[in-house]
């Protein structure tokens, strides 16, 4: 009892001084909406918001006996991992846990998507999400030279290599992103900078931005379900259970920490220390870069040197940039979820984006290529085949439970996605030739339903 | 705190509020021992060396005037010349990978399995070995303690 | 183009030397340095011999000789590589002549024996070559480094005395194994004597059975063809081969180049030596020297064999495997059991001490995959490495005394190597109970936690 008495005591003092009961007050108001939506889907963003402190703390703490340089990196994370007490705990669990806030990151834009939550009054939310998460990206690929040793060596150099394909700077972005014309340790401090200073403080602010939108809007409700507003209190609530959902997380970083120390073994999720950097060594077949650049690079392939004049790799680029800009600008483009109505469509454009790179990923995997003499390069076509069988399986899965579950019924994009695997895997078409004849195909649909949508709406008044 | 509250609810609640106590106590404790051991120095200095001969090691040198050192991953040849002055260089043969020895009569270090020779700065004066041994430093202090550096 | 190139075209336009577009398209092609350009230039005989209008195919140089019909020793390009032209010698330093004269001298046709005569009787050809390379103040001029023995090696050679001795053109002499016209530094890898093509340069005479017809060895049987196909599959011809190591020995590192003879049985041993020096002295003082001296046998290739010698095995020890000590031991030593019992113990001590090793080295894979420090293990297996290939070395003195004290140190390793991987074990099981008391920790304060939101909600 005198304890309780004492800690009223202590926030009296502090609220005297600071002001913080309105804070307090506010945030006892702040409610969770409840009914609409599995509870779960409001977790994700604080799950990846705790595996960035994890990344901050299991940082610092690397950063004790990292040092960059020629003779110094690879060294200092050998020392790291082979002799400093529990120095292969922190590596493996900054490992972990970075490519674990990416997954949550990336379920939690697409929870994002799939409910809507980026409808006015919150499409700014969105736009910094959407930044936060390509800084997560730059996070994974300047940590990942780090350690200079072969695969990250070769990764890199092959990641930045795609960029001399921007227009006119190009060459001059490269030279400045590697310290030189080749990845070379210049490279390394470069990488260094941005990775604990440069990243750290952009996403710090961004993510004070992103927290400051959603405290003063509320989290946002479901669209047009017209069920009784009813809400969970933020604190302490949705708080403790936030809390306890991170202890969890903690004990599965610890437990994938431990028990797989170098990662599941997939290509693009590994980092075995390996062999020191050299430069002057020959690349061997298989460097892939990590799983989340995975769709690019495979994209990056399937492009011919030239194209419509320009080069394969450029017209690549603006390709992915347009899809970026599109992800980027959902909230302006659904129209319909503006209105607080529901939009299929933009739920369809989130699953067959999905699809899209599933297939690109699995593709890049090599799926089904079987043994490979050493040095040669798997056989396309042998590629393709699996990867669309496994992509229509996946498709067909999701389709049904969307139809079952969510009572669907817009599959253009998906569809088009789908239409685009087979094409290409089942049928033989060229990557890009299947592409174009899905794009198409989707955009006629498109056509169809929103012109049959217009004159139907007449007589019924609703639509869906 | 709840004045309403019947004691089993209290003792129950009171049962709770220990279980969370120790809960966290030993949360902090299992997140804090991992890094307060990272944290302490090891009396070894960082990352690549130096590293200190033992004892026996460094007799091995006063009698035979070499010895074949583990340096982290690396086997090193840690030799005193006609001189007296230490060099350190690669213990492992560049042509297949044996372990060379020095001969302090001929000042040379020879390759027993092919009978490559080897100066004492690690160039190939014979035989097979294709590259020259890699060299390293060695400093030996007052008291006889020898560190090598790789 | 240079202006000074473009000067020497020129000149030789004016001097009707240059005619052709096809000649001038031939000698652009080369993409001479300017001082190699001037060279071939003022040289009237490479005029002239390039072009197509003024000669037979017998005798025009062109960079694809096989297009027009020319022999391949005509080969453009590959003169302009030729040592010598490198070093300034042309058509003229072994043809005699002039490069500046408009017509041939006499003196080019007096040189050596007509066409016909010359290809039929090759006993000439050591004799011209050693003109300059028997003479050093000459060579100095060009190469101080260079032997200048190779003729008087040459003349004591089986080659030579067949040659020279039996006037049998059919042995080999500078032409067989250097070629004409496209000459390179024996360090260039496409000289034909460049150790990795060695082999191939003297089998194309003595792989070829046809070829080696009548020819006979020491003791009067048939020379036999299969020493290449023993040696690509031997560790030898593997190591010079396939993988690429000069440091390994061709044909002539035993056999000798200019001097080429078969070793004799009394020098084999020391040929081996060259390389194997630890192995020849261990051998030197053991018993088996005498007893190999008393039979006349030929000290390493008893065992191991020659041209076909095989990557040494520890089965080689073993009666069941290979019976090579056992046969001879039971012919030639029979009343020495004590020998049989020495082998046994090689081959059980080094088979332990391999197994050791073996099952150390899957260890450091294991436990690192476990994420576990295995540099003191890995130092460790490697010094087991060490000791066995010191104690496959040390049978060689066919005694224990030696062996066993590298044995000794062996098992040691290996008690060293069992102690680290038990102590990684440790670490690994620390790990996870370290993790069981956290995730316990964890466990508690999540049902804590639960129990408390719970509560607290009743509350409420």
């Amino acid at each position: 009892m005198s304890t309780a008495r004492a800690d009223k005591r202590l926030y009296r003092w502090i609220d005297e001084r600071y002001g913080v009961s309105p804070l307090i007050e506010f945030l006892r108001h702040k409610e969770v909406p409840l009914g609409a939506h599995p509870l779960f889907w409001y977790f994700l963003g604080g799950t990846t918001l705790f595996f960035f402190a994890v990344q901050i703390v299991s940082g610092v703490l690397l950063l004790v006996y990292y040092q960059p340089g020629e003779n110094t990196s690879y060294e200092s994370i050998r020392y790291i991992t082979t002799k400093v007490p529990f120095g292969w705990l922190v590596r493996s669990v900054h490992c972990w846990s970075a490519h674990l806030m990416i997954v949550s990151l990336v379920v939690h834009m697409l929870s994002t998507m799939m409910l809507k939550a980026y409808r006015p009054p919150r499409e700014l939310t969105w736009l910094t999400g959407f930044l936060l998460f390509n800084l997560a990206l730059g996070f994974g690929f300047s940590g990942y030279l780090l350690p200079w040793n072969e695969l990250a060596f070769f990764a890199t150099a092959v990641g930045t290599d795609s960029v001399k394909s921007v227009p006119v700077v190009g060459n001059w972005l490269l030279q400045v992103m590697r310290g030189g014309p080749d990845v070379t340790i210049n490279t390394v401090y470069r990488f260094f900078a941005l990775h604990i200073c440069i990243l750290p403080i952009l996403t710090v602010g961004l993510i004070t931005v992103h927290l400051i939108f959603i405290q003063r809007q509320g989290m946002a409700p479901p669209i047009a379900k017209h069920v009784a507003p009813r809400g969970m209190r933020f604190f302490p609530n949705f708080a403790l259970r936030d809390l306890l959902w991170w202890i969890l997380c903690l004990a599965a970083l610890l437990v994938l920490a431990l028990l797989l120390p170098y990662g599941p073994g997939i290509p693009g999720v590994e980092w075995e220390l390996g062999q020191k950097a050299d430069p002057l060594a020959p690349a061997y077949p298989g460097i892939k870069p990590e799983w989340y650049f995975l769709w690019i690079y495979q994209l990056l392939k399937e492009f011919p040197p030239h194209l419509f004049g320009l080069e394969g790799p450029q017209v690549c680029l603006a390709v992915v940039s347009l899809l970026m800009t599109t992800w980027a600008l959902v909230p302006w483009l659904d129209r319909k979820a503006r209105r607080d109505e529901p939009s299929p469509a933009f739920t369809d454009f989130g699953v067959g984006a999905m699809l899209f790179i599933t297939f690109l990923m699995l593709k890049a995997w090599d799926i089904g290529a079987g043994a490979v003499a050493d040095g040669g390069f798997p056989d396309p076509a042998a590629v393709a085949r699996p990867c669309a069988w496994i992509l229509l399986a996946v498709a067909v899965a999701v389709t049904a439970v969307r139809i079952a579950v969510y009572r669907d019924r817009w599959f253009v994009f998906s569809g088009a996605a789908v239409l685009h695997a087979v094409l290409h895997g089942l049928v033989g078409l060229p990557y890009l030739a299947a592409g174009a004849i899905a794009a198409a195909a989707a955009a006629l649909a498109t056509g169809f339903t929103v012109a049959r949508g217009r004159t139907s709406a007449m007589p019924a008044g609703g639509g869906h | 705190m709840s004045h309403h509250a019947s004691p089993a609810r209290l003792s129950r609640r009171s049962v709770l509020n220990v279980l969370l106590s120790v809960g966290v106590l030993g949360w902090l404790a299992s997140v804090l021992y991992p890094v307060i051991r990272y944290l302490t120095p090891l009396p070894l200095v960082g990352p690549g060396g130096p590293v200190q001969l033992t004892r026996s090691e460094v007799t091995k040198i006063e009698r035979d005037k070499f010895a074949i050192v583990p340096v982290g991953r690396r086997r090193v040849l840690v030799l005193e010349d006609s001189e007296g002055e230490l060099r350190a260089l690669d213990a492992k043969c560049t042509h297949e990978g044996c372990t060379v020895k020095y001969m302090p009569r001929d000042s040379l270090i020879v390759c027993a399995c092919h009978n490559g020779r080897f100066d004492l700065q690690g160039r190939v004066v014979a035989g097979p070995p294709p590259k020259p041994l890699a060299t390293y430093a060695v400093q030996r202090d007052e008291e006889g303690v020898i560190k090598v550096t790789v | 183009m240079p202006a000074q190139a473009k000067d020497l075209f020129n000149d030789a336009i004016d001097n009707e030397l240059l005619n052709e577009a096809s000649q001038l398209r031939e000698l652009l092609s080369l993409a001479l340095s300017p001082s190699k350009l001037e060279l071939l230039m003022r040289d009237n005989c490479v005029l002239c011999h390039t072009d197509p209008e003024a000669q037979d195919p017998e005798t025009l140089f062109w960079t694809d000789p096989e297009a027009v019909g020319s022999p391949p020793h005509l080969n453009l390009r590959e003169v302009v590589r030729d040592v010598h032209f490198r070093r300034g010698l042309s058509c003229s330093g072994c043809h005699g002549g002039t490069p500046t004269d408009e017509d041939m001298a006499d003196e080019i046709y007096d040189r050596w024996p007509e066409a016909p005569e010359r290809h039929a009787d090759r006993t000439w050809i050591p004799d011209f070559c050693a003109r300059c390379h028997s003479d050093p103040a000459f060579m100095r001029r060009f190469d101080p480094s260079l032997a200048t023995d190779q003729y008087a090696k040459y003349r004591e050679s089986l080659h030579g005395k067949l040659l020279l001795e039996q006037a049998d053109s059919k042995a080999a002499q500078c032409v067989s194994c250097h070629g004409v016209h496209g000459i390179r530094d024996s360090k260039s890898p496409r000289s034909p004597v460049h150790p990795r093509n060695v082999p191939y340069t003297c089998g194309a005479c003595h792989a070829d059975a046809d070829y080696m017809k009548g020819y006979k060895d020491a003791a009067g049987d048939p020379l036999p063809t299969n020493q290449l196909e023993e040696f690509e599959t031997s560790v030898h011809g593997r190591a010079l081969l396939e993988r690429g190591d000069t440091g390994a020995p061709a044909c002539n590192d035993c056999h000798g180049n200019h001097a080429a003879m078969p070793p004799e049985i009394a020098s084999i041993g020391q040929v081996c030596r060259t390389c194997h020096s630890g192995n020849g002295e261990l051998f030197e003082g053991s018993k088996h020297k005498k007893a190999f001296e008393r039979n006349g046998w030929p000290e390493c290739e008893k065992c191991h064999g020659n041209h076909a010698i095989a990557r040494t095995d520890d089965s080689m020890l073993n009666e069941k495997s290979n019976p090579l000590c056992y046969e001879c031991h039971r012919e030639n030593a029979e009343d020495n059991p004590d020998c049989i019992r020495t082998a046994e113990y090689f081959y059980a001590s080094i088979s332990t001490l391999a197994t050791e090793q073996k099952s150390l080295a899957e260890q450091v894979h294991q436990l690192a995959e476990k994420g576990l420090d295995v540099e003191p293990l890995a130092a460790t297996v490697d010094d087991m490495e060490d000791t066995l290939r010191q104690s496959r070395s040390l049978i060689h003195a066919f005694d224990r005394s030696e062996f066993e004290k590298i044995e000794k140190r062996g098992h040691e390793a290996a008690r060293q190597g069992w102690e680290q991987v038990e102590a990684a074990e440790g670490e690994y099981r620390f790990r996870l109970t370290g993790l069981r008391v956290a995730i316990g920790f964890m466990i508690l304060l999540s049902v804590a936690l639960y129990l408390k939101i719970r509560e607290m909600e009743a509350r409420t």
